[in-house]
């Protein structure tokens, strides 16, 4: 099955409009979709071949004020990728866990979880650190966090007034 | 010269000469190290030497950033060695941050959380760089300038302030 057949597929058997997926490459294709129906929609893919998920993640669009989240399916028979994305508001950004499809998202949700403050809804580590120790600032992946401004704050720099750099015939003896 | 003094000085000059390294690879400094090492630039005709353990070490080496999970592995690693002890920071992000220096997770200055004896700047630098640092060093140690490890004993309190500051109440908790 060339790519061409399975995206004509995934629109009869999912109902999913025309425009809604896009060609990236001969191996890679993406689809938007509703977040209502994201679980529907990954259950269908997981069936079809897409069985492995090699990455969850997520993209902050603060302009759009909204949050992509990025589901990366691979299929071996198929020797396809597929990008599933969907948009959650970013005033209360929540979504359904997959957990029970793949329960290696455990890791890959807990992640985005740390870095972008989103809600997965079943997922037991909400709230929980993993990579980041003692934190005490808001999710350092999102835009509006600004690194320069809390590094400056809790990690002091050097003063340079009274630097003064050493001619090159100090430096070398 | 009392004999206290005499003993004293005799003492540097031989710690000068036998000195083992532990290198804290956490950046990308660690890549340096292999060619200072090995046949090409041949670290060991100066007489220092690399060492697994920290507890047998006498020259912690921190090669690169460190963040904040790193800098409390190496607060453990620096309070198991012996003193006499030296700390080495390598690179530019030891001093400043060096690219890191608007990071949410890595420190900017290595001094505020040990005693540093000898920069070594760069990024990175060559092993001509770190060559010439030890040799620095090792006259520091002879003529007993470095003292880093005694200035750690008596400023204890300022060093544990910032260390706390930077990662909060889990210095001293496992995980």
């Amino acid at each position: 099955m060339n790519q061409n057949e399975i995206i004509k597929k995934i629109e009869n058997e999912f109902n999913i409009d025309k425009k809604d997926i896009k060609k990236i490459d001969s191996k890679q294709f993406k689809a938007f979709i509703k977040n209502s129906q994201i679980i529907d929609f990954l259950t269908y893919l997981k069936n079809i071949g897409f069985w492995q998920l090699s990455l969850i993640t997520a993209v902050d669009w603060v302009d759009d004020n909204k949050f992509e989240i990025v589901y990366n399916l691979v299929s071996w028979e198929l020797e396809q990728n597929i990008l599933v994305k969907t948009d959650i508001s970013r005033k209360n950004p929540k979504i359904t866990s997959v957990i029970n499809i793949w329960p290696a998202a455990k890791y890959y949700e807990w992640d985005v979880n740390e870095y972008f403050g989103i809600d997965f809804i079943g997922n037991p580590n909400n709230g929980k650190e993993l990579f980041l120790e003692n934190w005490d600032g808001p999710p350092p992946m999102r835009k509006d966090f600004d690194p320069l401004k809390y590094s400056k704050n809790k990690f002091p720099e050097k003063d340079y007034k009274n630097f003064k750099m050493k001619k090159q015939s100090e430096v070398i003896e | 010269m009392n004999t206290k003094e005499l003993i004293e000085k005799i003492k540097n000059i031989v710690r000068g000469h036998s000195l083992y390294m532990l290198h804290y690879c956490t950046g990308c400094g660690a890549i340096e190290l292999p060619p200072t090492m090995t046949s090409r630039f041949d670290m060991e005709r100066l007489g220092i030497a690399p060492m697994a353990t920290p507890r047998q070490a006498d020259i912690l080496l921190i090669t690169g950033y460190l963040s904040k999970k790193t800098l409390r592995r190496v607060i453990y690693t620096y309070e198991q060695m012996q003193s006499p002890k030296w700390v080495v920071g390598f690179g530019s992000c030891t001093i400043n941050g060096g690219i890191y220096y608007d990071s949410y997770s890595t420190i900017n200055r290595l001094d505020l959380y040990l005693p540093v004896d000898l920069y070594i700047a760069g990024c990175m630098p060559r092993p001509e760089a770190i060559i010439n640092g030890f040799k620095k060093l090792i006259s520091m140690i002879e003529k007993g300038d470095a003292k880093g490890w005694e200035h750690y004993i008596e400023n204890k309190k300022w060093y544990k302030k910032n260390q706390k500051k930077a990662l909060g109440n889990s210095l001293y908790t496992t995980r």
